[in-house]
């Protein structure tokens, strides 16, 4: 599902060069759930960037759903992170202004569905994530797990085969991020959902099909 | 897409409210300024209906201690004297509605089953020679009009618009107080200035022994102002006292409109200045705005919007604000043509309203392109990595 080949990212300023990714190659097969470990700043969340085409490489190829999606630039690829992938994040990311089913609705919003359609949609996503009796409010008004929650359903609203999950359960408590886990699970083994997600958490990654490490940008293990 | 940058506007009323008080109080202004100077700029290209160019004017306030029959003479004596001067074209002598004297008489009636209301300018037969007056119908008067029977008068083409509109007047009886015959029509005279009103006006012929308040000389082009002097000499032989006032009507007329202008400069500039501000504070807020809205704009990326859906996002925001504040703006600001309360005409109002909304819609596109265009730039790794 997901292939790196030869993979590496260099950050470059006026004085310095710092490697990020140093030739990994990985597979991800389809429907597999994909942990990444490693300390801070040795280069899981470049390598998720990549891998969900928010950064470029460097070097080396990435092809997702047999595509190779290296020189894919301006709108054919903001059409297939809208398509292909869901984001999760540490930070959960919801805007502020806008309430938990606005929230949801906002990868639909770049796609042409009508808004009774993005409505619907929306609202099956909460159901899936337990958050039905939440809709009208507003991120403020939520704990740090139904946050988390209300990113899951924005990130399986637009039905993607893969989800990049960066430390989705890492401002969670235990009990919570095992919600959180719980719900990527069920994702992964009933709708058939490819995930990679980066972690911290050895017990989060124990979970998961297949762990991977990094240390200072190389894959160790 | 609409639907959900109104979501955002309304979730973000209060913040969005001074926002939009700025917009609305600044059309106003803007309108303000734009009505005054719409009514002014179509005051200043109306013609004055006579030249200023070469034309003097003498004050003969003096002569009134005169008795009639010493009038007649110093009236003849006078005109005699100044016809013989080669730098003297024309000579005429008219009552106190003189070209920038300040003076005014008028009258109305209703005599004709409507009401009238009209300026009355007493004048001899030279008036249109001295000033070059533009006659649009009929004709000026002659001399053998004196002893008409039914008394004739010149009238301006807009006291036929008031009350005749579209009817050939030239040659029909009015009655205004008494029977008056028009024989002609001026195209104007705005005696008062050339930002005044082009008020209704009727011309009568007197006797140039009764116009006895100014005397308007046509000079030859170009006479210098030391002929001033000797024209003061001529004048104080003749009526046989110092002092009498001699005036250029190119210098009353700049004189008379100096204010307006200084009025009319001091509003450009406090609309340009008021353009400017808005602009600057503008694009201070949205640039604040985007700044703050970094790491929205990186998870919109992420989740599929292209830098272009990020870029028509933020200025439809900023537009639909605008489009808020304009309609609060312009919903106060008819009020004043419904409800009549100046005495502007109803065009100017609509007219600034539109150039206004239309600046105003303008100067907020170009303040929201380039802050929008950098938040179109933002990278969602950075910005996502940042908060």
């Amino acid at each position: 599902m997901i292939e790196l080949d030869k993979v590496s990212k260099v950050y470059t300023t006026k004085t310095i060069e710092t490697t990020a990714l140093n030739d990994i190659s990985l597979n991800v097969a389809k429907g597999e759930f994909l942990s990444i470990m490693g300390p801070s700043g040795c280069g899981k969340s470049t390598l998720l960037n990549i891998m969900g085409l928010l950064d470029a490489p460097s070097n080396g190829q990435v092809k997702i759903d047999g595509q190779n999606i290296s020189n894919y630039l301006g709108k054919p690829m903001a059409k297939f992170r809208n398509e292909k992938l869901g984001f999760i994040f540490q930070s959960f990311h919801l805007i502020a202004d806008l309430s938990v089913i606005d929230n949801v609705e906002v990868p639909l919003l770049y796609r042409k569905i009508s808004g009774k359609e993005r409505k619907e949609m929306a609202s099956r996503a909460l159901d899936a994530v337990g958050l039905s009796n939440r809709k009208k409010h507003f991120p403020s008004q939520l704990s740090g797990g139904q946050k988390q929650r209300v990113a899951i359903a924005r990130a399986i609203v637009g039905e993607p085969k893969i989800i990049l999950a960066d430390e989705p359960t890492g401002n969670l408590d235990s009990v919570m991020g095992d919600e959180v886990l719980d719900i990527l699970k069920y994702l992964n083994e009933k709708e058939d959902t490819t995930i990679v997600m980066v972690t911290h958490d050895e017990r989060m990654a124990s979970k998961t099909d297949r762990l991977i490490r990094l240390y200072d940008g190389s894959q160790v293990a | 897409m609409i639907k959900h940058i109104f979501k955002l506007i309304w979730n973000k009323k209060s913040k969005n409210a001074l926002m939009i008080l700025e917009i609305a109080l600044s059309f106003f202004v803007l309108f303000a300024g734009l009505t005054y100077m719409l009514f002014n700029i179509e005051k200043l290209n109306e013609p004055m209906g006579f030249e200023t160019d070469d034309k003097w004017m003498i004050d003969l306030d003096n002569l009134h201690d005169l008795d009639s029959s010493q009038i007649i003479k110093v009236i003849d004596n006078l005109e005699r004297s100044l016809l013989e001067k080669e730098e003297i074209e024309n000579v005429s002598f008219t009552q106190y509605m003189a070209p920038f004297s300040g003076s005014s008489s008028s009258s109305q009636s209703e005599e004709m089953g409507f009401n009238m209301w009209s300026l009355f300018v007493s004048c001899d037969v030279g008036l249109s020679d001295a000033l070059e007056m533009e006659i649009k119908n009929g004709r000026w008067f002659e001399k053998s009009d004196l002893d008409a029977g039914i008394e004739p008068v010149v009238v301006n083409s807009k006291f036929i618009d008031e009350y005749f509109s579209g009817k050939p007047m030239v040659d029909s009886l009015i009655q205004f107080h008494r029977d008056y015959k028009i024989i002609g029509v001026v195209e104007a005279y705005k005696y008062q200035g050339q930002f005044e009103e082009n008020h209704p006006t009727l011309f009568r012929l007197k006797p140039k022994y009764e116009c006895k308040d100014y005397v308007i000389l046509d000079m030859k082009e170009d006479t210098g102002l030391n002929f001033e002097e000797e024209l003061s000499s001529i004048v104080s032989s003749n009526i046989n006292k110092e002092g009498s006032t001699i005036l250029q009507l190119s210098k009353r007329r700049f004189e008379t409109g100096r204010d307006k202008w200084l009025l009319l400069g001091s509003m450009i500039f406090i609309c340009g200045f008021l353009c400017l501000n808005v602009a600057l504070g503008l694009f201070g807020v949205l640039w604040f705005n985007i700044h703050k809205r970094k790491s929205e704009i990186g998870l919109r990326q992420a989740l599929g919007a292209h830098t272009s859906d990020i870029s028509k996002q933020f200025i439809s925001e900023v537009l639909i604000l605008t489009l808020i504040a304009l309609g609060i703006g312009v919903f106060f600001a008819i009020q004043i043509p419904i409800l009549k309360i100046t005495e502007f005409e109803s065009r100017f109002f609509y007219k600034a309203t539109w150039i206004a909304c239309l600046a105003i819609l303008g100067l907020v596109f170009i303040c929201a392109l380039f802050p929008s265009m950098q938040a179109a730039k933002i990278t969602p790794a950075n910005s996502l990595q940042e908060d």
